[in-house]
């Protein structure tokens, strides 16, 4: 499930509501022209006009203005950006640093890289406009341990914009100044989590710390920081370009902008949609990405990468907002929907990505590094057929042990496929005890055991 | 998510556990409100000496109208907070997460041990049944003599990193791999093999039986603990001694203690074990015809007393001295001097701050009024700058060490002058590689820069200096340009360090013997006390002149009056003579008296004939060895007072009392910030051995004194140094028991003085800059003698290794070894481990060569620990102007390789 060293070629498109094509893509429209990286095809097209036009701007009208377009980080947690610019500890005699997240890790997640790959020079300007909102002349991105060939391409497109004078001193004759360098990772899911990402930034182990103090009053090198995802900033410069207004009117109420839902699992066409966040998850599961494949019957979702609850098939016709699915009983995370039809024993699932889990686990917190361990031991005896039936309690004892009281919200995320598999699927896990092994038909559980390790 | 804490925080929180109110100061955090409250929670992730990271999990608490559960340890309290602890999902998920540890944790050590923290966390929810009862698998490391390591019990709870880190500096201890394959490993093959320094401080630390100390499975556990003071170094560190059957087996350090706030180094920790050593000389003896024959006390100190007696008679009081102890206490010093000038009636009498800070204390009171040192060990966290010179703290100071390395980690710019480049040197902003024996140009360069680009503290010196014109004439020709010529240090680096020096204030200067150990260590001291002066930095927090004091009591020896010309309290004899007198109802004898050195002198001379030393090996210690020899030899009455059969007993000694070790009686130390601190007995002296106060008062009534030596406990001796010297008045042993006060302190009421000269000198309100003129060491190199041989002191041995050299110390630092820089090493046909014969004119020695690309060509350096290699048979003669401190710093050698 983890896409991790594996090379996949990803249908990108933008998403039609039956025949009429909703919105027209921004982010992603030209990532099929050739050249669609360099700088001068991104000065062709509006390049660097949101950066203009926000240093013709104090930086506090630049956060007002994020605010008022209603986009919600793109991370995970979809907290409003232009208030996390906010929060940033003016009052500080330290510097101020801005980290952009390009860790992409989530399971089912792979959007950040295309964007990076394909219109890296957005990241750039969304980067400099966003030191210029907190004040900030340094922003560090932080990519993904495995993403060499992106750090290539990124690096090319930053020596372009030093260049062409859009980085580095006095910025457009404005007197601001802003340095771009990138930082890649180690290779490791919990470099994501925003204060495990700043400690491997400066030089340590990518290990959280405890909040509070939050990242914007004590952040990199303990001096104020706003931690971005790339959609986020990459979002940014279309607002300073089109007028924050307009960005809102894209999306439902305080869900503006457009979305890059990044469709995987049993689909006909997985890959990266950029669409309205007034989408269903219906539409963009049986419009944009085809349906499950004939023959087969949809089973459940995972809306938004591994980390969050299931959805059923009858409840897909929520929003594909940040609010529409949380209201649906879910979370929207990183917009990483993972189809699953009949063919998917929930059982398998629940291990397989345990075991994703545990060799993740950044081991700085009891209950996670242990307990992890300990969930995963005993699905993998359940999956073998070896389980019993108190092993179901001990599953929902042990989780209720880790959630909410690890350090991080990995533990949280760590659980989720457990409890979720559990509530919607427990006559699968009781099946495998009682039977002493997987009900559903051998050659679609030879499958599943090629694929978990 | 959770509210950001409150600008302007009130003083008090008022806050709720668990229902009940309660008021604590602001910077409390949660867990400090739980354990005023009483709740108590398994903590294991916690100590008080390191920054909370709160990652066992184990004491969560809610507090209400915050989503998430966050640990007590590291939440910072704030107004109004109501905290929880005990609801159904927080108790379940300590225990799961207990649950959890105990699943892999072996049940045996847990029997072993119960008192350990995770242990008893166990113990109290009932998990015995949890635990593993097959032994884990996981590293064992028994390679350290002193610290043993089993990772099967390790708990992830990074304590030992963090300690390492946090406290120490050392970063020994790293973490490999993530999640439950986390491990924790040294950096090197093993922890022997590490760049571990052996502070202990990780075992200290370590709630499991993970890390522990070797010596445990040896000796047992403790039974009883008792606080004292360290007797090693001058830092002073407090320490808690753990006994079993009258035997010492454990030592932890004191978490509150104001000195070392919970660390210790590898040899107050674990060096112990000289106390019980087998050649420990445990009766009284007497030599005849060359053979040593053990005796009664009775029949030693009445020998002892009639052969001084007859001296004395014969040649006049001042044929006799005694020799004051930097191990002994104040108490015992006290005696030791009022012994010379009462029994004896001479001033004859010295100790060893002769050799190592007279002259610290001889410029110090010349320049300011009172020789001792002028701040404390906490400005250190204050200073903004730290001007380390010829001194390796975290060799010799460790502990010291250890919190300079930290201040310089949080931002504190450092300064070392040093010819090598040690530990601190790597570490510093300017690093002065000053050729040996150049210390006062370097320091006129220093004073010429910070007047040629005016950075003095103009209102400092109007308020409270003179002679800035003649002292600036003094420095006007030594330019920065003149001075690297004959420092062989850069004059941009001169100058770059003098900007530092004078602007990034508060700055803090902490020498050591590498200023003082020379011709001109008097000078040298006096220039540094100029550059305090001309930039104000004094008589403020985070600044002073603070000499390094080498062994635990050097301070205090010389302060009690061991010292030719100081009478108790650092009185001069011509101020105090009046009160002592009247006291003693004796007169003070009013010849000068005769130092260390000149009682060498005048023993060549055949005008001395007697010396009582206690607890100090003149023999190996003194420079030039063979003239002290031949001093020695020329005595007609060696009295030896120490734990072992010391060079000089073995070679001169004619009788030797049986003293026993500060661990085996009370008393009270001062170390080298001027705090006065208990000493406490641990263990019963050994044998017929006995506290030195004791020896003196049985000698004293042996010659027929007895009524002014008439003590029955080292409180009765403290009271009457109270009662005559103001400085001490203040410091009943009462007031004395936790932590100990710092000199001086002149009443019940006084808090003791942490900085001395803060509105007026000791000397009145203003002090004078004195120049001084550069006059070179008088050992010159040439063709016949190459190299400069710097001598000095190591980690694991302490000076002569008369106790470290009776302790698995000798592991980690077998031999007395030759520093020298790999090209000259080359040039020489050297290589690592060879042994190398150094020929010096006064002498020669022998040992094994390092390579050490941290020492200059043409430099040496190498220590005096080892009493076969003998090292001060190469040390020269000369000797500092003002004070007679030998020149150990500098002496012209070559170098053979021996076959
Ligand atoms: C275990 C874990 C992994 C995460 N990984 C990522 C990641 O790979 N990329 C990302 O942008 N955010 C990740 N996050 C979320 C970040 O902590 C943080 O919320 C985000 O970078 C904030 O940016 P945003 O406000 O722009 O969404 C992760 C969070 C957790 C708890
Ligand atoms: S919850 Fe897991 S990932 Fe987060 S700090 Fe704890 S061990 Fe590390
Ligand atoms: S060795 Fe001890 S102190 Fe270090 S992490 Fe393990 S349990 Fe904690
Ligand atoms: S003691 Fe608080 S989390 Fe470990």
């Amino acid at each position: 499930m983890c896409t991790k060293g594996i090379h996949v070629v990803f249908f990108v498109s933008s998403c039609f509501r039956g025949p009429v094509m909703i919105m027209e893509p921004l982010l992603t429209k030209y990532v099929r022209e050739p050249n669609c990286f360099t700088l001068d095809f991104y000065l062709k097209h509006e390049g660097y006009e949101g950066l203009k036009k926000a240093l013709a701007l104090t930086p506090d009208q630049v956060v007002e203005m994020v605010k008022a377009s209603g986009l919600r980080g793109r991370g995970g947690a979809g907290f409003p950006t232009g208030m996390k610019w906010q929060f940033v500890d003016k009052r500080s005699p330290n510097p101020r640093y801005i980290a952009c997240n390009a860790d992409e890790s989530e399971p089912g997640t792979f959007k950040d890289h295309l964007l990076m790959e394909r219109n890296p020079h957005l990241l750039i300007e969304g980067c400099a406009i966003a030191c210029h909102a907190i004040g900030a002349r340094v922003a560090y991105v932080y990519i993904r341990g495995e993403f060499f060939h992106v750090q290539r391409v990124l690096e090319r497109a930053i020596d372009e914009a030093y260049r062409a004078g859009f980085l580095g001193r006095n910025v457009f004759g404005s007197g601001f100044d802003c340095d771009v360098y990138i930082h890649r990772g180690a290779g490791a899911y919990e470099a994501g989590e925003e204060t495990a990402l700043l400690e491997s930034l400066e030089g340590k182990r990518a290990q959280p710390r405890n909040k509070p103090p939050f990242p914007a009053v004590i952040g990199l090198y303990n001096c104020p920081t706003a931690v971005n995802n790339v959609e986020t900033l990459a979002n940014v410069p279309l607002i300073l370009r089109n007028g924050a207004e307009w960005f809102a009117a894209l999306g439902p109420e305080k869900n503006g902008g457009p979305k890059l839902f990044c469709i995987s699992g049993h689909v006909k066409r997985p890959g990266v949609y950029e669409a309205s966040m007034t989408m269903t998850l219906r539409e963009l599961i049986e419009g944009c990405a085809g349906g499950v494949r004939e023959g087969r019957t949809l089973k459940a979702v995972i809306p938004g990468g591994s980390s969050v609850p299931m959805l059923m098939p009858d409840q897909l016709d929520a929003q594909a907002s940040f609010d529409g699915v949380q209201k649906a009983g879910s979370l929207l995370g990183s917009a990483g929907l993972i189809v699953l039809d009949d063919t998917a024993c929930m059982v398998w699932l629940a291990e397989n990505l345990l075991h994703f889990y545990r060799h993740e686990s950044c081991g700085k917190c009891t209950p996670c590094r242990e307990g992890t361990d300990w969930l995963h031991k005993i699905l993998r005896r359940i999956e073998r057929g070896e389980g019993h039936m108190r092993d179901l309690d001990l599953l929902s004892s042990i989780s209720g042990s880790i959630g909410g009281k690890t350090l991080c919200a990995f533990g949280d995320a760590a659980i989720t496929p457990v409890l979720t598999t559990l509530k919607h699927f427990r006559h699968e896990y009781e099946a495998h005890i009682r039977e002493g092994r997987c009900t559903l038909p051998a050659s679609w559980r030879a499958r599943h055991a090629a694929g978990a390790r | 998510m959770i509210a950001a804490p409150v600008a302007g925080a009130a003083p008090t929180l008022s806050v709720e556990v668990n229902g009940a109110p309660d008021t604590l100061p602001a910077g409390a955090t949660i867990l400090d409100a739980l354990r005023a409250a009483g709740v108590h929670l398994p903590t294991l992730c916690h100590d008080e000496r390191l920054t909370p990271i709160g990652v066992c999990r184990l004491c969560l608490v809610r507090v209400q109208g915050w989503a998430r559960a966050v640990p007590a340890c590291s939440t910072p309290l704030l107004d109004g907070m109501r905290i929880e602890t005990n609801a159904r999902d927080l108790e379940d998920a300590r225990r799961t997460a207990l649950t959890l540890l105990a699943r892999r944790y072996p049940a045996d050590g847990v029997e072993r041990d119960p008192h350990k923290e995770f242990h008893r966390a166990i113990l109290e929810h009932g998990l015995e049944r949890e635990l593993l009862q097959a032994s884990a698998p996981g590293p064992i490391d028994r390679s350290h003599p002193y610290i043993a390591v089993d990772m099967s019990r390790c708990i992830d709870c990074y304590r030992c990193v963090r300690i390492c880190d946090e406290v120490q500096g050392q970063f020994v201890w790293h973490v490999r791999d993530r999640g439950l394959d986390t491990q924790i490993v040294p950096d090197g093959p093993s922890l022997f093999e590490s760049s571990c320094v052996g502070c202990g401080a990780c075992v200290d630390t370590c709630p499991t039986g993970a890390l522990d100390d070797a010596a445990r499975s040896r000796l047992g556990a403790a039974s009883a603990w008792t606080n004292t003071t360290c007797p090693y170094c001058g830092v002073g560190c407090e320490m808690s001694v753990g006994a079993r059957d009258g035997r010492i087996v454990a030592v932890k350090p004191v978490l509150d203690a104001p000195v070392n706030k919970g660390h210790l180094c590898v040899k107050g920790r674990y060096a112990f074990e000289f106390v019980g050593a087998d050649d420990r000389v445990l009766d009284p003896m007497i030599r005849t015809g060359g053979q040593w024959r053990c005796t009664s006390w009775d029949e030693a100190l009445t020998f002892a007393a009639a052969r001084l007696g007859d001296l004395v008679a014969r040649h006049g009081p001042d044929s006799v001295g005694v020799l004051g102890s930097a191990r002994a206490t104040n108490e015992e010093n006290y005696l030791a001097q009022k012994f010379a000038r009462v029994v004896l009636g001479t001033n004859n009498v010295d100790c060893c701050a002769r050799v190592c800070h007279a002259p610290s204390a001889a410029a110090l009171k010349h320049s300011l009024g009172t020789g001792l040192g002028t701040n404390s060990f906490d400005d250190i966290e204050i200073a903004r700058t730290i001007l380390v010179c010829g001194a390796n703290p975290t060799e010799n100071h460790p502990v010291v060490g250890a919190r300079i390395k930290q201040a310089v980690r949080r931002g504190a710019a450092l300064i070392v002058v040093d010819p090598r480049r040690i530990e601190l040197a790597s570490l510093a902003t300017c690093h002065l590689a000053v050729r040996p024996g150049t210390n006062v140009p370097l320091l006129n360069a220093m004073a010429h820069a910070i007047l040629a680009k005016d950075l003095v503290d103009r209102r400092f010196l109007e308020a409270r200096v003179d002679g800035v014109e003649t002292f600036a004439r003094s420095v006007e020709a030594w330019t920065p340009e003149r001075a690297a010529v004959v420092c062989g240090v850069d004059a941009e680096l001169i100058r770059r360090a003098a900007r530092l020096y004078a602007t990034r204030a508060p700055a803090m200067s902490i020498h050591g013997l590498g200023l003082t150990e020379h011709v001109q260590g008097t000078d040298g001291v006096t220039l540094l006390i100029n550059l305090a002066l001309l930039t104000g930095n004094i008589g403020k927090p985070g600044t002073g002149i603070n000499p390094l004091r080498g062994q635990n009591n050097v301070q205090g020896a010389a302060h009690m009056g061991c010292e030719p010309n100081t009478l108790p309290g650092a009185a001069s004899p011509k101020d105090g003579r009046a009160v002592f007198e009247q006291a003693w109802k004796r007169e003070i004898p009013s010849t000068h008296g005769l130092h260390l050195l000149h009682m060498m002198d005048a023993a060549l001379d055949g005008r001395f004939n007697a010396l009582w030393t206690i607890g100090y090996d003149v023999l190996l210690t003194n420079a030039n060895a063979s003239e002290t020899v031949r001093a020695m030899r020329a005595l007609d009455l060696v009295i030896v007072q120490d734990l072992f059969l010391t060079e000089t007993a073995r070679e001169v000694g004619s009788v030797f009392f049986p003293a026993c070790s500060s661990l085996e009686k009370d008393g009270t130390f001062m170390n080298a910030e001027r705090r006065i601190q208990r000493v406490r007995q641990v263990v019963r002296p050994l044998g017929q051995s006995r506290p030195d106060w004791r020896i003196i008062c049985d000698l004293a009534r042996a010659m027929g004194h007895g009524e002014l030596f008439d003590f029955r406990e080292p409180e009765a001796i403290w009271n009457e140094v109270r009662a005559l010297c103001e400085g001490a008045r203040g410091m009943s042993y009462a007031r004395l028991d936790r932590g100990g006060l710092q000199w001086p302190c002149p009443s019940e009421d006084h808090p003791g003085t942490s900085i001395l000269h803060r509105d007026s000198f000791a000397a009145g309100p203003r002090a004078v800059l004195h120049g001084v003129a550069y006059q070179p060491s008088r050992e010159s190199t040439g063709p016949e003698y190459p190299f400069v041989l710097n001598t000095g002191r190591s980690l694991y041995q302490f000076n002569a290794g008369t106790m470290t050299g009776r302790t698995p110390n000798n592991a980690l630092r077998p031999s007395d070894l030759l520093d020298m820089c790999p090209d000259d090493a080359d040039r020489l046909g050297l290589s690592e481990g060879d042994t190398a014969r150094v020929i010096s004119r006064y002498g020669s020695a022998v040992l094994p060569v390092r390579l050490n690309a941290g020492v200059q060509p043409g430099q040496l350096f190498a220590t005096f620990h080892t009493p076969s290699i003998f090292l001060n048979s190469t040390t020269g003669s000369h000797r500092d102007g003002a004070t007679g401190t030998p020149e150990y710093k500098v002496a012209a050698v070559r170098v053979e390789r021996t076959a």
